[in-house]
């Protein structure tokens, strides 16, 4: 036999339908200030129960023995009792009777004991349905005496037993069907647990794909930030290095989120890293993605990307724009002022679209600021949105020290911003601080 | 998100209210599928008034796409109109406002629309 703890614990983790019935009732909890001997008395009542409903659990043996043996001694006793009545029965049959009648009642006497010790609350137990047939099955008995002959109505009271025949199968049956649903309820949390596990796996390997530093180039200074609002994301950001020594830096927002946005996601960085050394003008690099992305778009899914080309030689930027937030430079004077200019329709959206190429020139200690609008539209409870403003005065107040700081300062900002409020999209950030080499 | 409609001489006029953001897409995407079906027995037009249109994310600006094109092959013309200045900004941004046809009001939209068929 367990220890009552872990007879307690084992009883717990089953699902029987007796176990059901007991959990619907709150277990009482004893007063702050009891004495020590209440105390022990009832950890020994607690002790008994756990034992008790150890015994009687239907998917051990013993429980499962005491129930069959319940039922042959429900339809033995029914049997006789119909017998009985048989007018001119001999004496030694009827004496097989009685004795018959006095074990069964033993054990109906000590098997609802047993459900008395086994109840979690013993009133509840005993004015149940199942709680008041097993009691009249067995009270005729004791009401009349050892000689039941003398009281032909409480006789017939025991082919109520037919009643405990009906529970035992109601009860069979109500037992079954919760541990199928048991069984099905741990499959699926086993199946969502599982997907879940790959998505963490996924999104891991998705983080793990963007680039963890800015190339090595003299004189430039890199830090990004990627916060995906679900599991996966659509955001992303990169940085190619050139065959002539410039970099591509890339900031790009795909549409929706989720699986198929981070699907999508992948298939537009493999194919502008694939193009970008081939095309050493932003725009045509653009187009040339855009017709990529065209010819296999099954989910009509599209991808709005900033992206710039950039000299750390010459501090130069060359820059196309396909449907994405501008970007924001940050002068050495604390001026910020946007990368505007005339952009070309999202990735993805429809082919044979162009992108127009700008030129900016950073100077030393500029700072080159590229994000998307996870940070400009994350929301607060109050329904309010970070906005430009915001993002702006962060990027005046914070843009003179390592980009790494001003990254950290922005997202710091908008998760205070933001407070209490879901994520409601993702949020991704780089930060370019270029000195002359 | 709530959706109203009202036909105005074949064209159906669309009237969505609130925030078209992920969680309202879908049915955005499935009451715009309805409203091309419901016009494409007696082709006419379609037009988004986007008045109480709050606001409208990337996987809004999805669901525009999706109609836009599915109008096309259907042979209805399709037009927003009304847009306030915020999601005015988001397709502006996104290169959409060039590719779709988007009218400043109700009623100039209602006058280019085509004319129904008898």
């Amino acid at each position: 036999m367990l220890p009552p703890e872990t007879a307690a614990t084992a009883s717990e983790a089953n699902m029987g339908a007796r176990e059901i019935r007991a959990q619907r009732v709150p277990e009482a909890h004893p007063p702050m200030n009891l004495a020590p001997a209440l105390r022990s008395a009832h950890s020994v009542r607690a002790a008994v129960r756990a034992r008790a409903q150890l015994i009687l659990r239907p998917d051990r043996w013993i429980g499962r023995a005491i129930d069959n043996l319940i039922l042959a001694l429900i339809v033995l006793s029914v049997g006789s009792v119909i017998l009985e009545a048989i007018p001119g029965l001999p004496a030694w049959v009827r004496r097989t009777f009685r004795v018959e009648e006095i074990i069964v009642v033993a054990v109906f006497s000590l098997e609802y004991l047993l459900r008395l010790a086994a109840a979690t609350k013993i009133r509840n137990f005993v004015f149940s349905f199942e709680g008041v047939v097993d009691l009249i099955s067995i009270a005729p008995f004791y009401l009349a005496g050892v000689d039941t002959r003398a009281v032909r109505a409480l006789r017939l009271l025991r082919l109520l037993r037919l009643l405990k025949l009906q529970r035992r199968v109601l009860e069979s049956t109500v037992a079954e069907r919760t541990r199928e649903l048991a069984d099905k309820n741990a499959s699926l949390e086993e199946a969502q647990a599982q997907l879940k596990a790959e998505l963490e796996v996924a999104r891991a390997l998705q983080i793990a794909i963007l680039p963890e530093t800015f190339p090595m180039k003299p004189g430039c200074d890199g830090a990004a930030r990627m916060i995906p609002a679900t599991t996966m994301g659509g955001d992303f950001y990169d940085f190619i290095e050139l065959p002539d020594g410039r970099v591509g830096l890339v900031m790009a927002d795909v549409c929706g989120k989720g699986v198929p946005a981070a699907f999508f996601m992948a298939v537009a960085r493999t194919n502008l890293r694939d193009i970008a050394p081939q095309y050493p003008e932003p725009g045509a690099c653009l187009a040339q993605a855009n017709e990529r992305l065209c010819a296999h778009n099954p989910m009509d899914l599209f991808v709005s990307v900033f992206y710039c080309v950039f000299d750390p030689t010459t501090g130069k930027l060359k820059y196309a724009n396909a449907g994405h937030n501008p970007p924001y430079v940050r002068r050495t004077d604390g001026s910020v002022e946007a990368l505007s200019g005339a952009g070309g329709l999202v990735l993805g959206a429809m082919p044979g679209v162009q992108f127009p190429d700008h030129v900016a020139q950073l100077r030393p200690g500029d700072r080159l600021v590229l994000y998307t609008d996870g940070i400009t539209e994350a929301f607060n409870s109050a329904d309010e949105a970070y906005g430009e403003a915001r993002l702006i005065a962060q990027i005046k107040a914070y843009g003179d020290g390592a980009a790494v700081g001003l990254v950290e300062n922005i997202c710091r900002s908008v998760a205070v911003f933001a407070g209490a409020a879901p994520q409601s999209d993702d949020i991704t950030l780089t930060v370019l601080k270029w000195g002359a080499p | 998100m709530k959706i109203t409609f009202e036909t105005h001489a074949g064209t159906t006029l669309m009237i969505p209210e609130g925030r078209l953001d992920f969680g309202a897409a879908p049915e955005f995407q499935r009451q715009i599928g309805k409203a091309l079906a419901g016009v494409q027995a007696a082709p006419a037009g379609l037009v988004v008034d986007c008045t109480a249109l709050d606001y409208v994310s990337s996987a809004g600006l999805r669901v525009f796409l999706l109609a836009a094109q599915s109008a096309r092959r259907a042979g209805v013309a399709f037009a927003l109109c009304a847009l306030q200045p915020r999601v005015r900004e988001v397709f502006d941004l996104s290169g959409f406002g060039r590719m779709m046809t988007v009218h400043a009001d109700r009623a100039t939209a209602l006058a280019q629309a085509p004319e129904p068929l008898p």
